[in-house]
């Protein structure tokens, strides 16, 4: 097994909802992730996906417990360096594009690059090979607003890949895109994770959509009810609390 | 994230509302351009002021005049109470060393002459030979009148340059004429000896404009031919000019001439003194009414500065919310606060500074425009303009700075969600 990307053990998510309550939605998750793996996160609404995607993310810590990304321990972090670690290790792809209006397709790539302080034309060369690989380079100066759903969603995955991270965090892509768009946006988190070898988190609750991948880990009421690894069967391992 | 990149968005976001950006600047453009306007506008009075000075002998100039005790018995004048020329000529020979030329007015009476079937208004200034030091103008013909003129209560008159051109066709033409004046329900014929040159300077010619008037109507006669016209064989004063000479101290001269007057004549008199004037205390008191006056105008500038910047302010926490989705995703994809906050003081400063510079241009046309009535343009100092670029730049980073900060310290997953 190739080393783990991501490596979560016993993370506790708690929130304080006025004191003395305290509302525990994550119950202590073990989640190793090693490079090269396209996993799913599955679950129904509540089932703490979300949480744990903004503690993966770094946009959240945990309450409890550690979690080492690409080899550093991010409870550790300040918030300022944990901007970093979004910045670097961590592409993020939503469900609504969240493409920054106003700003063409080229400069919404740019924009990871420009916070990590890359050079204005290296920023823009390597904007430009990232809109080749989501064939988008013929949309490069059009604003958001001119373009369709596939089209931005294809533009935040490039965009996503900006500054080559360790994990692309992958939010229901394509929960707002009708099905023959949403798979051509599968088709791409497939080609990168096969041409390019990227680790990727897929969090969605279509079990088809799961189906594609090389892991499924089902959550519900904080729990990880299920993880299956189901392309190597030898290693599938079924993990109940 | 550099510098330029920031301006660039700065830029996108306010082309984005432009009508909003232009709204928001107004406060600020009102500001500065009140501030510059008034600059310009007291650089354009200081320098008219100046002229005028200048043109009556600048600050040689001392007048003397009487005036009451501090504890008079009475608050009236009598006739005892004024100076007559034998303690002016004293005076005059006493400080003979300081004074460069004495000027007497004896009055300035209205009178009217006849022109073809016209009756044109006149002021008869009665005065001595050394009024031509201090009054504005300078003789391009003939003569001025003279000590002779004086001595003899000679019919002589000096005229101006329209009056002779109105009068007899050329200045060539007018030496030698005769004026016929009427005053005192009688009429006197003099004999025009000079002209001299009408021309008034700054706030003067505004006010000529203004009434649109271009017919010069003083004309100069010797005093002591006024004061015969009038049966007065011992002409009184209420005051007389002195120009003194270079180098002398004004302040000084004058409180020395100020003493040895009141110890010689006006010693026993109980309620009358002389006191002084000089040009410079004018000048000094003008100064300070225009810079008391630009001050006042100055603080409601800047009143309407501040509420400008609570414009500038309001707005950036309409954009911060508005943007908050955007804030968050920006977040997510590794702006450090920092970034998020620079991004928006640099909008803010940017919409403050654009409204600075318009209010700059706007304010000196204006400046200038009022110059205008007063044939006069300015431009305001370096100083003002910096202080103005400095001043809005410094309400962008203040009033900048809340609304800013709001947007750095957002939670990114709560900005995220944010509809």
């Amino acid at each position: 097994m190739s080393r783990p990307i991501i490596d979560m053990r016993g993370i506790v998510k708690s929130f304080y909802v006025g004191t003395p309550n305290e509302l525990e939605i994550l119950h202590g998750l073990d989640i190793v992730v090693p490079e090269g793996q396209f996993v799913s996160i599955v679950g129904a609404s509540g089932s703490g996906k979300s949480t744990l995607m903004n503690i993966v993310g770094a946009l959240d810590r945990q309450t409890g417990g550690q979690y080492i990304l690409d080899g550093i321990d991010v409870s550790r972090l300040e918030d300022a360096d944990l901007s970093g670690i979004r910045n670097k290790k961590i592409g993020f792809v939503f469900q609504t594009f969240n493409l920054i209006a106003r700003t063409s397709a080229l400069k919404n790539v740019e924009l990871p690059m420009l916070y990590a302080g890359v050079p204005a034309k290296e920023r823009t060369k390597h904007a430009k090979e990232l809109l080749e690989i989501v064939e988008m380079s013929d949309r490069e100066k059009h604003m958001p607003n001119e373009l369709s759903g596939g089209q931005k969603q294809r533009i935040a995955i490039a965009r996503a890949m900006a500054n080559d991270p360790a994990i692309i965090l992958a939010d229901e892509p394509t929960g707002a895109l009708d099905s023959k768009t949403g798979r051509l946006v599968m088709d791409i988190f497939h080609k990168l994770h096969k041409e390019q070898g990227k680790t990727i988190v897929l969090i969605t609750h279509n079990p088809e959509l799961a189906e594609e991948t090389d892991r499924i880990i089902t959550l519900s009421d904080g729990n990880i009810v299920s993880d299956v690894l189901k392309n190597k069967p030898g290693e599938a391992k079924e993990a109940a609390e | 994230m550099n510098f330029i990149e920031n301006v660039k968005l700065a830029f996108a976001s306010l082309k984005a509302n432009k009508m909003r950006a232009l709204l928001t600047m107004l406060g600020i453009i009102i500001g500065i351009s009140s501030v510059i306007m008034i600059n310009t506008m007291g650089s354009i009075m200081e320098n008219s002021v100046n002229d005028i000075f200048d043109s009556q002998g600048g600050a040689s100039l001392v007048g003397f005049q009487i005036t009451l005790k501090p504890n008079p018995v009475r608050d009236y004048y009598t006739s005892n109470d004024l100076m007559t020329e034998d303690m002016i000529y004293n005076v005059a020979e006493r400080f003979s060393d300081d004074v460069d030329a004495l000027s007497l007015v004896y009055g300035t009476d209205s009178a009217t002459t006849r022109f073809k079937r016209e009756k044109l208004d006149l002021v008869v200034y009665s005065i001595s030979p050394g009024y031509l030091k201090q009054s504005m103008t300078g003789v391009i013909k003939g003569r001025y009148i003279s000590d002779k003129d004086i001595t003899k209560h000679g019919k002589v008159c000096v005229i101006s340059d329209k009056q002779a051109i109105k009068l007899y066709g050329s200045l060539d033409n007018a030496i030698g004429q005769t004026l016929s004046i009427d005053m005192y329900n009688q009429s006197y014929d003099f004999t025009v000896v000079g002209i001299y040159e009408y021309q008034l300077t700054g706030m003067m010619s505004a006010m000529v404009n203004m009434m649109g008037e271009d017919w010069n109507n003083e004309v100069y006669i010797p005093y002591t031919t006024m004061a015969e016209i009038q049966g007065d064989s011992d002409p009184l004063f209420f005051y007389f000019y002195v120009n003194i000479k270079d180098g002398v101290n004004a302040t000084k001269f004058a409180e020395e001439v100020k003493d040895y007057m009141n110890n010689r004549f006006y010693r026993n008199n109980d309620s009358i003194e002389v006191y002084y004037a000089t040009a410079e205390q004018q000048m000094e008191m003008m100064g300070e009414i225009l810079g008391l006056v630009s001050m006042v105008i100055s603080v409601i500038a800047g009143i309407s500065l501040v509420v400008g910047g609570i414009g500038v302010m309001n707005i950036m926490l309409v954009s911060v919310t508005e943007r908050t989705r955007e804030i968050g995703v920006r977040k997510a994809l590794g702006a450090p606060n920092s970034a998020i906050r620079t991004q928006f003081i640099i909008e803010s400063v940017i919409i403050c500074l654009i409204g600075g510079a318009i209010g700059i241009v706007s304010g000196i046309l204006l400046g200038n425009l009022v110059g205008l009535l007063m044939d006069a343009t300015a431009t305001p100092s370096i100083g003002a303009i910096l202080l103005a670029v400095t001043f809005s730049m410094a309400i962008g980073v203040f009033f900048g700075f809340y609304p800013a900060n709001r947007a750095a310290k957002l939670d990114p997953i709560e900005a995220l969600r944010y509809e």
